[in-house]
């Protein structure tokens, strides 16, 4: 029997082989499904050794950019520039309105003594690379531990929410965009206050999840963070409806969402220093 | 240790190129995936143990900067790998159209692998519809890069061992 079992491990050693070390692999990333949003010491070992160059070919990618715009794309500049003088013009009529607008909404403001919204500590970051698959979305920013950025913090652009910080080496940290698949984030129809989970569906689209059928969701609705979850601030911007589906069944509507941050165009962001609370 | 070095270089390169260079010029999913690349020459034109340590290491340092599931390209890297060292006997590795060809296949199933292992193991239900999409169109471009890259001399990175 014995002599058997050998002669058996003998023949059929490679393959043998070949299956434990696919099933050791296998283990590897199955052990750290349950931790896919911390940095093991791997991946922040790898993190640290790549970012020095990061910042470096961010600079030679703008010095680039910038010998194409600042010289050779010159043939277009003289028509722009003339539509251009037109534009400002309009615009300047419009600043006066603006200027007037503005006055007035800060004596309502110093009348009506609005409390502030929560002022958080913020870092702004540059995003210096992305996600080397074309299925998942993520960028690596080059801010890390050391400028207090934590697992889980919420990042934000000019015009609304980017995502979440999800791997933290020392000097940078890679953010899960919020049109990853992965993504979710907690969110609200600003007008009819309707709630539901803003989950990214690829292709620089989100979707609004788990949103009841009966709740009233159009076409051109602004979507915001509720704040539920203690992650993102209540109120940040996310996107608008772009699409609603109500279905002959079913308890939940289809609706899709463009976000208001183009991410495909992302330079800078702004990572709140804001750790996750209930 | 120079082999070693050398090895490193281009790998440090191709990361560096895929995360911080390629996209600010290729649309997704037109940026080829030079890890994959490596692997398949690794595959067919290299041998050894150490073949397969790397493939896993490579795999570990895709994920690095690829999406949140460590240990998914490292699974599927070495699966590759292993199948490519299987079938490499039977085929003619200096042929530039053949290893174009298994780049290109190479670059399918790797897809389609991490496709199987996320709808099995994670939540993404919907992710099935970016990697669908992304697929011929990376493993075009992946193609077009090999029949670049490999037309280059072997990088003087070992004795092939069969």
């Amino acid at each position: 029997m014995e002599r058997l079992m050998m002669a058996f491990f003998r023949k059929y050693r490679l393959y043998l082989l070949c299956g434990i070390i696919l099933l050791a692999s296998f283990i590897v990333y199955s052990l750290n499904l349950k931790n896919r949003e911390h940095a093991g010491p791997f991946e922040r070992g790898v993190m640290n050794l790549m970012a020095p160059l990061y910042g470096v070919v961010a600079k030679v990618n703008g010095f680039a950019g910038g010998i194409w715009s600042g010289y050779i794309d010159l043939v277009t500049v003289r028509r722009e520039n003339r539509k251009l003088t037109e534009t400002v013009k309009i615009l300047n009529s419009r600043l006066t309105a603006a200027n007037e607008a503005v006055l007035s909404n800060e004596r309502l403001q110093k009348l009506l003594q609005l409390k502030s919204s929560l002022h958080f500590p913020a870092v702004a970051a540059s995003v210096v690379g992305e996600d080397g698959s074309p299925w998942f979305r993520t960028i690596v920013i080059d801010r890390g531990s050391v400028d207090g950025l934590r697992e889980g913090m919420p990042v934000v652009a000019i015009d609304g929410v980017v995502g979440q910080v999800v791997k933290v080496a020392a000097g940078s940290s890679r953010v899960l965009l919020l049109t990853d698949h992965a993504s979710g984030i907690a969110g609200v129809v600003q007008r009819s206050r309707a709630r539901g989970v803003v989950k990214g569906a690829g292709g620089g689209l989100c979707s609004l999840e788990f949103s009841l059928r009966e709740e009233d969701v159009k076409v051109g609705d602004t979507v915001v963070t509720s704040g539920i979850g203690g992650i993102f601030p209540k109120g940040l911007p996310v996107g608008e409806v772009s699409m609603v589906r109500k279905g002959e069944y079913g308890i939940f509507q289809t609706v899709d969402i463009r976000p208001r941050v183009n991410v495909s165009r992302l330079e800078e962001v702004l990572v709140i220093l804001q750790e996750k609370h209930d | 240790m120079v082999t070693f070095i050398k090895f490193a270089t281009i790998v440090y390169a191709a990361l560096l190129l895929q995360v911080a260079v390629l996209p600010a010029y290729f649309v997704d999913p037109f940026q080829p995936d030079l890890l994959v690349l490596l692997i398949v020459y690794l595959g067919l034109r290299e041998g050894g143990w150490h073949g397969g340590v790397l493939a896993f290491l490579l795999g570990l340092v895709e994920d690095c900067f690829s999406g949140i599931y460590f240990g998914l390209s490292a699974f599927t890297f070495l699966s590759i790998y292993m199948a490519m060292r299987k079938v490499s006997d039977r085929l003619y590795t200096d042929n530039l159209y053949l290893m174009v060809l298994v780049t290109f296949l190479a670059t399918l199933v790797n897809g389609l692998l991490q496709l199987l292992l996320l709808l099995l193991f994670s939540a993404g239900g919907t992710v099935y519809a970016s990697i669908l999409a992304a697929l011929i169109p990376q493993a075009l471009v992946n193609a077009l890069v090999a029949s670049v890259s490999f037309v280059l001399p072997r990088a003087g990175m070992g004795e092939e061992t069969k």
